[in-house]
């Protein structure tokens, strides 16, 4: 299935929310480890695309495939980096991502008062529409068109 | 949802929060009082254009519709009464609880996000002539019930 992991961090770094869906291979380190070197790669690749860039850049870093995945990044004014790891033929994961931020993190995370905001966030009506959300896009159940 | 209506939810969040922190643990009738002073003024506005209401049950309607509309949205979704004084109120998505669970994780946190509107709805009545007690009943979220208890007149 086209869809593995999800990572939302804040401006600070600190991991916010972690899933997945499909992994079907382990870092073998710990999940904060593994969030750190996340970050610090993305933070890497960001300041070098900056750096590298020929022309100015308006989005900045987007995405990275290897032959078995693509990592999309996006990242919203306020700094919150959305990071979802989908199969390479995966389409408009960019599309996703801004709703996701919009229509699920703004409507349970922000408008939920009890939510500290950078902090992990242990909500299990997030969870729940996150998971429903992923499902319902056909990216998650499209394999045929990966393959 | 624009960002208007957006203000009302976290004005009220940061409402319960400040009374919360600064009261001692358990007391919410700061915020009830707030509710119902808040009820109180703006259900002069509202019934403006109205002729007076026959009954309790017609005042009692007129909360479920038009007054819970202007402020939460949307109607009431069910209205029960023992034709004696007690109403119950229910409400499948409350606007204040809907965003925080869908279950009963955080649930002791609940009542806090219900005070200010039981104040609401007692102010509203009072200035309608109808002086009760509310309470309010959640389980599971975002379903919430307000118990209305009308007091007998004195005569």
């Amino acid at each position: 299935m086209p869809v593995h992991n999800l990572y939302i961090f804040n401006r600070y770094g600190t991991l916010l929310y972690y899933t997945e869906w499909n992994r079907l291979k382990h870092s073998g380190i710990t999940l904060e480890e593994e969030a750190k070197l996340m970050y610090g790669m993305l933070f890497s690749i960001k300041s070098f695309v900056a750096k590298i860039s020929p022309l100015d850049i308006k989005k900045g870093f987007l995405c990275y495939k290897t032959n078995k995945y693509t990592l999309n990044y996006f990242e919203t004014p306020t700094g919150l980096k959305f990071i979802l790891n989908t199969d390479v033929g995966a389409q408009n994961v960019r599309d996703l991502l801004q709703q996701m931020y919009s229509q699920v993190y703004i409507e349970y995370v922000v408008k939920n008062p009890i939510i500290n905001l950078n902090e992990p966030i242990k909500s299990e009506l997030f969870k729940q529409k996150l998971d429903t959300f992923i499902k319902q896009y056909p990216v998650f159940n499209n394999n045929l068109k990966s393959l | 949802m624009g960002a208007v209506e957006v203000l009302l939810e976290f004005m009220h969040s940061e409402l319960v929060d400040y009374v919360t922190e600064s009261s001692k643990k358990g007391d919410l009738s700061t915020l009830e009082y707030a509710g119902f002073i808040s009820g109180y003024r703006i259900i002069e506005r509202l019934t403006k254009d109205w002729p007076r209401f026959k009954d309790e049950l017609e005042t009692l309607k007129f909360i479920c519709t038009d007054f819970w509309t202007s402020i939460y949205k949307k109607q009431i979704d069910n209205l029960r009464t023992n034709h004696q004084g007690v109403y119950v109120l229910q409400d499948n998505a409350f606007r204040f609880l809907s965003r925080i669970s869908s279950g009963s994780q955080y649930l002791e946190m609940a009542p806090k996000y219900v005070s200010f509107t039981c104040g609401l709805l007692r102010g509203a009545l009072a200035n309608l002539g109808i002086n009760c007690l509310v309470t309010a009943e959640i389980q599971p979220m975002p379903t919430c019930k307000f118990h209305i208890q009308v007091q007998q007149k004195t005569v």
